[in-house]
């Protein structure tokens, strides 16, 4: 099923409609493929930092063929937005995606991104990735454990100096100078932590909504005074992978591009990679037709929810939503949340508590429309924000009408 | 011999912990424990819809997201009730909402059991396997996480679980498509963990009988019991359970004699320099998770190990990986009756209450969680969130100390005690919140 999957991941990745500032022309592509070759050629010299499985061992054992690689791949460079040459490049860095050192560590948060990298929801080949990259520390998942754990930590910093990749997952408490979050022996604040590692790090990767917005912690009011790694860490890159958990699919894709270009993706204005994140979730929605068509669920329970119509007047906020999971889905593709009826958060947006709130319909929920100012109904907020589907609005407006119901939002 | 400190940083568990161990005469004589971190969750839910909390305390903790989530909504069920607005849940509701918990408890099980309890067993004994633990832990959880998601949208951190039913309308073929899943956990059960068929292994009822079970378990049993531990880390021989599940009714058993509880008698305090507060029952501390079910159902396999072992890590870890059996045997039956053609959800969305008070429990993973919610003017007032980790993992009062430290008092070593600490699937993220 995830092979199937993964044609129909590069069927919407390379649809017109789905396209976003894509081509760049062919002297920029010749000079990245250039640049790319020469990296993976020199890292073919490097040995890999650890003796785990080989990944084409692991392909094998998985019961997958060379055949379904390859397909993955031509997936994963449609939504890396490269073109379809680069192909042959990407299958040889998910290869050699061992030689990458990553540091990963946790601070205020749920454990809920090292749950979903774990349980690896991303399908069959990107769990495989994320088993053979070099975790050189991660809490959970190494051997070592106590003194023997921090030292293991200290050995990798020093070692790959300028070189690991650190990941961060939950967010940092400044609240009393830091010590709502400390860690080891010596109660090190989560904030020194954080920039004792940064500093020799080749870039900083933020995972999850925690890790780059504040998440939940930093919902009102704020108590340990949360914030994400981006508003701590300065003079670094830092990439930002939001969202409730993180999709593993976008971890790999962050690592991957990596390796392959040695730089970090294209971001966008909230550093997020705009591979991932330079859709909404309601540009790819499996409901769409519904919304066109003006077709909403208006109760838990009703007719509408039978027929899986859209969730907008139930507070779906998809709309205003950057994030490919309307794609990638969740737990190896199997679902997402749209898919059970209940709508998106917007939990990879900013303050996304305070701003969406699940329950809080759209008119309601303190989000600045494009035109400004706060919308008041459904029909002006979907008029002003989303012109492309203004025909739906306007059918489901004169439905309303007609069926004698106020189209505003209660 | 002069007392001594030693502090250990503990990872691997969810999140981390610091224990300070005092020795006095080249034994442990007292644990502190002590959790880093802390967020404010209940804080942030001060003011907001109580529906909100439906999306906000999944995000206590990544591993029994889906058990906060249970719990506040039947939390908001219960005030409801408590107002006056008959609730009158489907059966079809109600058996996706046990399924789904159940698989929450499948993968944290087997998690702990490959990923914390054999290689840290392991390592105590200092043996080296061959044996890729983490991938074995995996490909289960990964499996039944699917099953979960099937119903549940994603894991972790679903919502799809609303005041009067689920928002889920699952066709039959989704059901079936969560069965062949299960029967995949069931075969993995059978084939790597017992090497013994499930109905086989089901018959199991006394401590003469473990021999039959062999695979991953087996060994562990057997490890346990040849070098000497099956006796280590007893603690008070108190239990408790709150919700009334197909594991468990709620009770407290307290050595062998089990009576009722309610959970007005639960009393939260502060505790001295920590974030987590410690909890009791009538000024009592009492171990939960699945050995407390096991105790108070009087599930017989459990029994009899505990008459052997009483509340061992043996008995203790023990009654964890049985809870796998229990949970694979009982989802199946929880699938084939759910009837796709009754209705998801009977309460209206129009429907809010502006004032009410209600509380939820629930069996997660590692115990009884208790959500209480205070609605006035349509806003929650106060949010109180009880965790099953500080019902084990306070420090205890002055009078007695904690289930966990209880059970570590007397160890002769920080790897005999960081083991026995281990049994009680720790994690931090929800203690502290
Ligand atoms: S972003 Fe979500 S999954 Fe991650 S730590 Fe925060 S609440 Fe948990
Ligand atoms: S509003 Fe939500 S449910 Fe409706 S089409 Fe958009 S993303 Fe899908």
């Amino acid at each position: 099923m995830s092979i199937d999957k993964q044609e129909s991941v590069k069927k919407l990745f390379t649809a017109q409609s789905a396209k976003v500032e894509t081509n760049k022309g062919d002297a920029y592509y010749n000079e990245l493929y250039d640049r790319c070759r020469a990296r993976l050629d020199e890292l073919k010299k490097l040995k890999p930092l650890n003796n785990r499985m080989d990944f084409m061992q692991s392909i094998e054992e998985e019961g997958l063929e060379r055949r379904d690689f390859l397909k993955w791949a031509s997936a994963t460079t449609a939504m890396l937005m490269l073109p379809a040459s680069f192909t042959p490049l990407v299958a040889e860095a998910a290869v050699m995606m061992n030689r990458l050192p990553v540091i990963w560590i946790e601070l205020q948060d749920c454990a809920g991104n090292s749950e979903a990298l774990l349980r690896s929801d991303g399908p069959k080949i990107d769990d495989i990735i994320l088993d053979i990259i070099s975790l050189e520390f991660h809490e959970t998942l190494m051997a070592p454990s106590g003194h023997q754990a921090e030292k293991q930590l200290e050995d990798a910093v020093e070692h790959f100096k300028g070189k690991y990749l650190l990941f961060v997952e939950g967010s940092i408490p400044q609240g009393i100078d830091g010590h709502f979050g400390t860690i080891g022996a010596k109660a090190e604040t989560f904030i020194d932590h954080t920039l004792r590692l940064a500093k020799d790090a080749a870039a900083v990767v933020a995972v999850g909504s925690c890790a780059t917005f504040g998440g939940i912690p930093a919902a009102a009011p704020n108590p340990t005074d949360a914030v994400g790694v981006m508003d701590v860490v300065k003079g670094k890159p830092i990439i930002n992978i939001p969202a409730c958990p993180a999709n593993p699919s976008n971890m790999v894709g962050v690592l991957l591009h990596y390796v392959l270009t040695g730089s970090i993706p294209e971001l966008d204005s909230l550093l997020r990679p705009k591979f991932a994140f330079g859709y909404r979730i309601h540009d790819n929605c499996e409901r769409r037709a519904h919304f066109d068509a003006g077709e909403y669920v208006e109760e838990w329970g009703d007719e509408g929810a039978k027929n899986n119509f859209c969730l907008y007047k139930v507070g779906c906020k998809g709309p205003m939503t950057f994030n490919n999971c309307s794609i990638i889905r969740y737990n190896e593709a199997v679902n997402w949340p749209i898919g059970v009826g209940r709508g998106c958060i917007g939990c990879s947006e900013p303050d996304f508590w305070d701003k969406y709130a699940y329950e809080r319909p759209m008119a309601n929920a303190n989000i600045k429309a494009p035109t400004g100012g706060v919308e008041k109904t459904v029909d002006e907020f979907g008029l002003g924000l989303l012109t492309a589907a203004g025909i739906g609005i306007a059918i489901h407006a004169a439905a309303s009408a007609v069926a004698g119901k106020k189209s505003e939002e209660v | 011999m002069k007392r001594m400190v030693i502090r250990q940083l503990i990872e691997k568990i969810e999140g981390e912990a610091e224990l300070d161990y005092t020795f006095s005469e080249g034994r442990i004589e007292d644990v502190k424990i002590n959790f880093g971190f802390y967020r404010g969750i209940e804080e942030i839910l001060e003011g907001k819809d109580p529906k909100d909390a439906l999306v906000i305390t999944p995000r206590v903790c990544g591993i029994c997201n889906h058990a906060h989530l249970i719990a506040a909504v039947r939390a908001i069920e219960d005030g409801y009730e408590n107002a006056g607005v008959k609730i009158g849940l489907t059966q079809k509701a109600k058996n996706i909402r046990e399924f789904t918990l159940a698989c929450e408890l499948l993968q944290n099980h087997i998690k702990w059991f490959y990923m914390t309890l054999l290689p840290n067993l392991e390592k105590y004994l200092k043996i080296v396997s061959e044996e890729n633990h983490a991938m074995k832990a995996t490909y289960f959880s990964t499996t039944i996480t699917k099953a979960l998601a099937i119903f549940s949208g994603q894991w972790p951190h679903s919502s799809y679980a609303i005041p009067g039913g689920v928002t889920c309308d699952p066709t039959q073929l989704d059901v079936m498509q969560a069965q062949s899943l299960l029967e995949e956990c069931v075969r993995f059960f059978e084939q790597v963990v017992t090497a013994c068929s499930l109905e086989k292994y089901l018959a199991i009822d006394s401590v003469s009988q473990l021999h039959k079970i062999e695979g991953d378990f087996g060994r562990l049993l057997h490890l346990l019991g040849s070098n000497g531990m099956a006796e280590m880390g007893q603690s008070y021989d108190r239990f408790i359970v709150f919700s009334d599940s197909f594991l468990s009714k709620a009770g407290k058993s307290i050595v062998t004699s089990v009576s009722k509880v309610d959970t007005r008698y639960v009393h939260e305090s502060a505790q001295k320099g920590s974030v987590a507060k410690a909890v009791s029952y009538k000024n009592r501390l009492y171990e939960t998770g699945p050995l407390a079910r096991g105790m108070v159902s009087k599930e017989p396999i459990v029994k009899s190990l505990h008459k052997r072992y009483k509340d061992s890590l043996m008995t203790r870890v023990f009654a964890r990986v049985h809870e796998v059996a229990l949970l694979l045997e009982e989802s199946r039956k929880l699938l084939k009756e759910i009837r796709v053609d009754e209705p998801s959800c009977t309460l209206e969305a129009e429907l809010k209450l502006y004032e009410f008070e209600g509380t939820g429990t629930v069996e997660a993973a590692r115990g009884s969680l208790i959500h209480k919610t205070t609605v006035n003017n349509g806003v929650i007032v106060k949010y109180d969130i009880i965790t099953p980790t500080q019902w084990n993992l306070s420090h205890g009062n002055e009078k007695e100390k904690g289930i966990a430290v209880k059970a570590m008092v007397g160890s002769q070593s920080i790897e005999e005690a960081d083991f026995i600490f281990r049994t009680f699937d720790v994690c931090s993220v929800c203690t502290a919140q």
